[in-house]
C-alpha cells in the first residue's frame, strides 16, 4: 500500500483512539469508571437503530458548515462566519416555510426554501467577499463579527415578527408536516437532507478540481499574483468564493429548520460553525474527506450525549465538548507528524540512494 | 604542511526530495581567491551557506586552521572571521550607510560621529566612494553591494563570501569589483567568490572549484586551465551555440507591435516609464538591454496589460489595445514570460497541465460539458513535454516537483503557444543553466523565423547580441536610443546602461 495513504489511516485512527482515551482518563478523575461507560455508549450506537440514525443526522449540517470554510480556503480566504450565515439561512428557511405551508406542494416548498437559504447565506458571504476585494477588509474579522450581527438579528426577528403566537417563548411556531424534509429511514430521525449533504459535497468537489471556474478559484488561493498576472480578476473570484462558501453554509439552515426542529429557537445549534471549521481542517479541506469527518464528529457527539443520559453514573454532559476537542486536538499533531515522516521518509530515501551510487 | 584557512570535509546537506551537496571537500588559504563555479541549483549556494552558519551540514566537517570548528549561526561564523554577502542584500533601505554599517554592533548610545569617521576611513582604505550619510534607499545597487562590503568589512571579516556578486552590476562596475577583489586578498584575505560566470572566474579567481548536480567535480588551478574545459566540467558535456539565421533585412514587413510615447507616473513621483517608443516587426526579436531596475519589468507589465499607462498608446497589429484587459490581450495573441516566475507565472502545487491552461481557462477550447476536458489539456501538455523536451514524469507532475530551467520551459511552451502575434520575454534564461539557456535561445529564435514579433528583456549582453535584432538600452525609465544588432560594442553598450550619453554627444 502507498505509504502515504498508509500513514493518513493508521495517524488518524491513533489520534482518534488517543483523544477518546484521555477523554476516559478525565472521567477516571471524576471517579467515573470509563471503560463499561464507553462499552455501553458504543453498544448504543452499534445496535441502535435510532442512534445509529443521529449520528448521520447530527453530521448533516456539520457537512455544509465544513464545506462552507473549506471552499473559502481553498481560494486562501477564511470564513470564520459559516455559523452567522447558517442563522442567515435558517430565518429564511422558517419565514419562507411558515408563509408556504399548506399552501404549495410539500416538493415545490423545500425546493423554494433550499433555494433561498443558498442565497440568504450567499448573500452575506458575498458581502463580506465584496468588502475584501474593494476595500481590503480582513475577511477574517469582518466574516467573525458578521456572526454576532446575523445572531442579533435573529433574535429581534424572534422577539417580534417570528415570535410564536402564543407570544410566550422568543421562539417561531412549529412548522406543519407539510414543510418537513421527507424521513430517509423508518424509525430514525434521519432525513433526505443527510443525502443532499452528500450530493452536495461531491458537487463542490467537481466544481474545485473539474470546473474551469474552480480551477480559477484554486489558482488564486495558491497563487493569486500569478493568476492576477494571467488574466483571472482575483477581486471577482473573492466575491463569488465567498457567495459559494456562505450558500453551503445557509444551506445547513435548510436541513436543521425544514429537517430536524421544524422551528427556529434561541441558539439554536450554536456550535457548528466553529466545529465544521475543525472538521474542515482535519479533512484538510478536501470535500470527500468532510462527509466521513463530519460523520466522525456525529459519532462523537451523539457518545457524549448518550453517556450524559446514562442511568447510574453521572458524567456530565460538557463530556462531549471535551472529547471532541481532545480528538481534533490530536487530528491536528497527526498531521503535523506525517509530514514529518514524510520528509524523513524522502530524506532516507536520498541517503540510501546516494550511498548505493 | 601549512594547514588551510578554512577547509570543509566531506560535507553532505539533504533537503526533502535532493541531495543539495554531498561529500564537498576543499579548502581555501590565506590570501586567495577561490571561484565556486556550477550551473543554478549545482548546490553552491548551499555549501556556503552550511560554512555561513545558515544551514547545518547533515554530515562532515569544517577546520579552521586545521582546528575543528562548529559553525551553528552566522553569528558563529561572523567571531571566526566568515562574512557573505548574499545575492538580496540585506540592507534596511530607510536608514543611512552608516547606520546600516553599524547595525547590530553597536550599543548603548551611539556616538554617530566616531562611526562615520571609521565608516570613512575604512572606505577610503578600499578607494570606495561612498556617502556616508546618505539613506541606502537613494543609492544604486552598485553602490549598495559596496556598503554590505564595508559592513563585512567593518566586522573585520578575513574571508569574504560573494553570492552572484556580479549579477546586478554593469560591466564597468563589476571591474571595480574585480579590483576591490584583488587589493583586498592581496592583504592576507581570501575570498569565495559564487558564479556561473566563466569570464570572471578566469580573470579573478587562483582557484577554482566547479561542482555540478551536488557534488564537487573539479578543483582546479585557474592557470592550468581554460574556459572550454571548465564549461565541460560544469555542464558534464560540450555546447552548440544556438545559430541565428541571418536574415535580409532589407525587407521590409509588416509592424506587429507598436508602442508611441509611453509614460507611466505616479502622482508627484520621478516617472517610471517616460517617453518609450518602439515598433516590433514580424519576424523580429527587439531586445531591451539594461541593468536591472531601471524599468523593464514596468514596461512588460505595461505592455501585457498588468499595469496602466499614465499617458500613450499601444497598439497589436493597428488595433489600439491600451485600455483592453490581461485577458482581452492574451486572446489576441499575446504571450508574457514575466520575470519573477515563481511569484507571476507559475502555480506551484498545481500540476503540469493545470499551469498548461493557467492563461487560457477561460476558453473554451479546454471545456467540455462545463467541465474541464483533461484528456485534450493532458494531450496538449504532453506534447509540451516533448517538444520541449521537459524532464518531468508526465502532465499529472506537480510544477514544484521540476528543475527551475524545466519549469521555465513549461511557461515558455504556453506562452509561446498563447503568444500567436507578440511574445514578450522578460529574463527567460535568468538562474537557468546552460544547457537550458541554449534549449531556451533556439525555441525563440525558431518563434521568430516563424514569423513572430519578440519582445526580448534581458540583462545579459551575450544573450542580447547573440538573438536580438535591433536593440533598446533602457536607463531610468527612458531609452538611451535603439541601435541595430551590428551597431553597438559591449564597451559601448555598457556606457549606455550606466547612463552616460552616446559618443559624439559629449
Amino acid at each position: 500500500m502507498n505509504a502515504k495513504i498508509r500513514d493518513m489511516i493508521v495517524t488518524n485512527f491513533l489520534a482518534i483512539a488517543a483523544g477518546l482515551i484521555l477523554s476516559g482518563l478525565m472521567l477516571l478523575l471524576l471517579k467515573i469508571n470509563p471503560i463499561p461507560v464507553f462499552k455501553e455508549a458504543l453498544t448504543t450506537i452499534i445496535t441502535d437503530k435510532y442512534t445509529l440514525g443521529d449520528v448521520f443526522l447530527k453530521a448533516t449540517p456539520l457537512i455544509f458548515t465544513a464545506l462552507s470554510f473549506a471552499f473559502a480556503f481553498k481560494a486562501n480566504l477564511f470564513n470564520i462566519g459559516a455559523q452567522g450565515q447558517f442563522y442567515m439561512g435558517s430565518i429564511v428557511a422558517i419565514a419562507v416555510s411558515l408563509q408556504l405551508q399548506g399552501k404549495v406542494p410539500t416538493i415545490v416548498l423545500l425546493m423554494i426554501v433550499f433555494a433561498l437559504t443558498m442565497v440568504a447565506g450567499g448573500l452575506i458571504g458575498a458581502f463580506i467577499g465584496f468588502l475584501k476585494a474593494h476595500y481590503n477588509a480582513n475577511e477574517f474579522l469582518v466574516s467573525m463579527m458578521s456572526t454576532y450581527v446575523v445572531l442579533a438579528l435573529m433574535n429581534y426577528l424572534l422577539r417580534t415578527f417570528l415570535k410564536e403566537s402564543k407570544g410566550e417563548y422568543p421562539q417561531t411556531d412549529a412548522l406543519t408536516r407539510d414543510a418537513w424534509i421527507p424521513n430517509l429511514l423508518d424509525g430514525t430521525r434521519l432525513h433526505v437532507g443527510f443525502i443532499v449533504a452528500i450530493l452536495v459535497a461531491i458537487g463542490v468537489w467537481i466544481l474545485l478540481y473539474k470546473t474551469p471556474l474552480g480551477y480559477r478559484i484554486r489558482a488564486v488561493g495558491s497563487n493569486a499574483s500569478a493568476a492576477e498576472m494571467s488574466g483571472i480578476p482575483s477581486k471577482k473570484i473573492y466575491i463569488i468564493t465567498f457567495f459559494i462558501s456562505g450558500a453551503l453554509a445557509g444551506m445547513a439552515g435548510f436541513t436543521e429548520v425544514n429537517g430536524v426542529q421544524h422551528m427556529l429557537i434561541q441558539d439554536f445549534n450554536s456550535g457548528i460553525g466553529s466545529a465544521g471549521l475543525g472538521i474542515a481542517i482535519l479533512a484538510n479541506a478536501n470535500p470527500i474527506g468532510i462527509i466521513f469527518a463530519s460523520i466522525l464528529f456525529g459519532a462523537l457527539n451523539v457518545i457524549g450525549n448518550l453517556m450524559g443520559r446514562m442511568p447510574g453514573v453521572n458524567v456530565p454532559a460538557s463530556i462531549v465538548d471535551l472529547m471532541q476537542g481532545f480528538v481534533m486536538i490530536f487530528v491536528i499533531v497527526s498531521y503535523f507528524f506525517r509530514s514529518y515522516l514524510e520528509n524523513r521518509r524522502e530524506k532516507l530515501k536520498l541517503q540510501k540512494k546516494a550511498v548505493g551510487e | 604542511m601549512e594547514a588551510p584557512y578554512f577547509e570543509l570535509r566531506n560535507v553532505s546537506k539533504y533537503f526533502a526530495r535532493v541531495v543539495a551537496n554531498k561529500d564537498i571537500s576543499f579548502s581555501i588559504g590565506h590570501g586567495e581567491v577561490v571561484a565556486l563555479l556550477g550551473e543554478n541549483g549545482a548546490g553552491k549556494s548551499t555549501v556556503m551557506k552550511i560554512l555561513y552558519g545558515l544551514y547545518k551540514a547533515d554530515e562532515g566537517q569544517i577546520f579552521m586552521e586545521g582546528k575543528e570548528q562548529k559553525i551553528n549561526s552566522p553569528k558563529d561564523a561572523m567571531a571566526l572571521g566568515i562574512s557573505m554577502i548574499q545575492q538580496h542584500f540585506s540592507l534596511v533601505p530607510a536608514h543611512t550607510v552608516t547606520e546600516n554599517i553599524i547595525l547590530g554592533n553597536v550599543h548603548g548610545k551611539i556616538d554617530y560621529e566616531a562611526c562615520k569617521k571609521t565608516v570613512k576611513n575604512l572606505a577610503q582604505q578600499y578607494g570606495f566612494d561612498i556617502p556616508v550619510d546618505a539613506k541606502v534607499s537613494d543609492l544604486a545597487v552598485g553602490v549598495q553591494q559596496k556598503v554590505e562590503i564595508l559592513k563585512a568589512l567593518y566586522l573585520d571579516a578575513k574571508l569574504l563570501i560573494m553570492d552572484e556578486p556580479t549579477a546586478v552590476l554593469t560591466p564597468q562596475e563589476s571591474e571595480k569589483l574585480m579590483e576591490f577583489v584583488k587589493n583586498y586578498t592581496k592583504k592576507g584575505n581570501s575570498v569565495i567568490f559564487i558564479t556561473h560566470k566563466l569570464k570572471e572566474v578566469m580573470e579573478v579567481a587562483d582557484r577554482i572549484v566547479v561542482m555540478r548536480n551536488g557534488i564537487l567535480c573539479g578543483n582546479l588551478n585557474s592557470k592550468e586551465t581554460n574556459e572550454i574545459e571548465l564549461a565541460r566540467k560544469m555542464i558534464g558535456k560540450d555546447i552548440v551555440p544556438a545559430e541565428r539565421k541571418k536574415e535580409d533585412t532589407k525587407q521590409e514587413k509588416e509592424v506587429k507591435l507598436k508602442v508611441n510615447r509611453i509614460l507611466v507616473q505616479k502622482k508627484g513621483e520621478l516617472p517610471i516609464l517616460h517617453d518609450i517608443s518602439f515598433d516590433i516587426k514580424a519576424g523580429e526579436i527587439f531586445g531591451i538591454a539594461g541593468v536591472s531596475g531601471n524599468g523593464q519589468d514596468e514596461l512588460c507589465e505595461v505592455i501585457s496589460g498588468a499595469r496602466k499607462v499614465t499617458e500613450g498608446e499601444i497598439l497589436l497589429n493597428d488595433e489600439d489595445i491600451t485600455k483592453l484587459s490581461i485577458q482581452e490581450r492574451i486572446e489576441k495573441g499575446m504571450g508574457y514570460v514575466p520575470v519573477d516566475r515563481h511569484r507571476d507565472a507559475m502555480i506551484m502545487n498545481m500540476t503540469l497541465s493545470e499551469n498548461m491552461m493557467l492563461k487560457t481557462s477561460f476558453n473554451k477550447k479546454w471545456k467540455k460539458h462545463g467541465l474541464i476536458d483533461k484528456t485534450k489539456l493532458d494531450a496538449y501538455t504532453k506534447k509540451a513535454i516533448e517538444d520541449y523536451m521537459i524532464k518531468a514524469p508526465g502532465p499529472d507532475a506537480e510544477a514544484k516537483g521540476l528543475s527551475g530551467g524545466n519549469q521555465q520551459k513549461v511557461i515558455l511552451a504556453r506562452e509561446v503557444d498563447n503568444g500567436k502575434e507578440l511574445l514578450i520575454l522578460n529574463q527567460p534564461t535568468r538562474g537557468l543553466d546552460l544547457g537550458a539557456i541554449n534549449n531556451i535561445h533556439t525555441a525563440v529564435l525558431e518563434e521568430r523565423n516563424k514569423g513572430k514579433s519578440v519582445l526580448l528583456v534581458s540583462t545579459e549582453l551575450t544573450e542580447i547580441f547573440d538573438l536580438c535584432d535591433r536593440i533598446a538600452v533602457i536607463y531610468k525609465g527612458g531609452f538611451m536610443g535603439i541601435y541595430n544588432h551590428d551597431e553597438l560594442t559591449t564597451g559601448k553598450i555598457g556606457l549606455l546602461m550606466a547612463g552616460y550619453v552616446r559618443e559624439g554627444e559629449v
